[in-house]
């Protein structure tokens, strides 16, 4: 049990670590960044939502000021 | 999103309401990971009214003129729901004032700062709000000595302690 613990253990620490690492560098993104990617994740998680009778709106972004 | 805010600046400059920020899920999206949510909380400062009550009647009235519909508890304008939210206590009255100023894209914009957005989820105190606050504390630039003035005088510290050492 423990020659299994040494061989998994650094293995999901090292998963932990890159998962820490993506979420720091997603809240380091620019705020628009951001809005784009809660869009993102309103189309994925809508459709779930509806089928469950919860009402979900997913962002229309197409009408953003043109630089 | 930076049409919505161009709308909800107008307002302000108007004098619908007195002052806004951005809040909730999407005030707390500008300091950590982006977080799923279906609508922009907006804090407002409401004008008063003869009775003292705080309505949102004459800030619907003039969004419903300009043909924003209303969708359950929100406005949608410009495409996004926006969920007006009068601030009603100390706390939030002391957020909205001390929000930060800030852009989205090109458009000038207030965001609550992360120690008050931490602290309203402790006096909101839902689950989800303590997931946030693990969030804030994972990712976010805490200014830790503004954040325990803030618990400190909105009889927090108690609640925060409880939270974080869970």
């Amino acid at each position: 049990m423990e020659a299994m613990d040494q061989r998994v253990n650094p293995e999901i620490t090292r998963l932990l670590n890159a998962k820490t690492e993506r979420r720091q560098q997603l809240a380091a993104l620019s705020y628009a960044e951001k809005v784009r990617i809660v869009v993102q994740l309103q189309s994925m998680a809508a459709p779930i939502l509806r089928r469950r009778g919860k009402a979900a709106v997913v962002w229309n972004l197409e009408n953003e000021v043109e630089g | 999103m930076e049409r919505t805010l161009q709308v909800l600046n107008w307002l302000e400059k108007e004098g619908i309401f007195g002052r806004y920020a951005i809040g909730g899920a999407m005030g707390a999206t500008f300091y950590v990971e982006p977080l799923l949510t279906f609508d922009l909380d907006i804090f407002v400062l409401l004008p008063e009214t003869a009775s003292g009550l705080l309505t949102l009647t004459p800030l619907y009235e003039v969004l419903l003129e300009r043909g924003y519909k209303v969708e359950g508890e929100c406005v949608n304008i410009e495409g996004v729901p926006v969920q007006f939210l009068p601030v009603y206590n100390a706390l939030l009255e002391e957020a909205l004032d001390e929000a930060a100023d800030t852009h989205y894209e090109k458009t000038p914009t207030r965001i609550l700062r992360a120690e008050h957005l931490v602290a309203i989820c402790l006096q909101t105190g839902r689950a989800k709000d303590r997931q946030r606050v693990q969030l804030f504390v994972e990712e976010a630039a805490l200014d830790e000595a503004k954040l325990s003035d803030i618990l400190t005088r909105h009889g927090l510290e108690a609640k925060w302690k409880q939270w974080i050492s869970e």
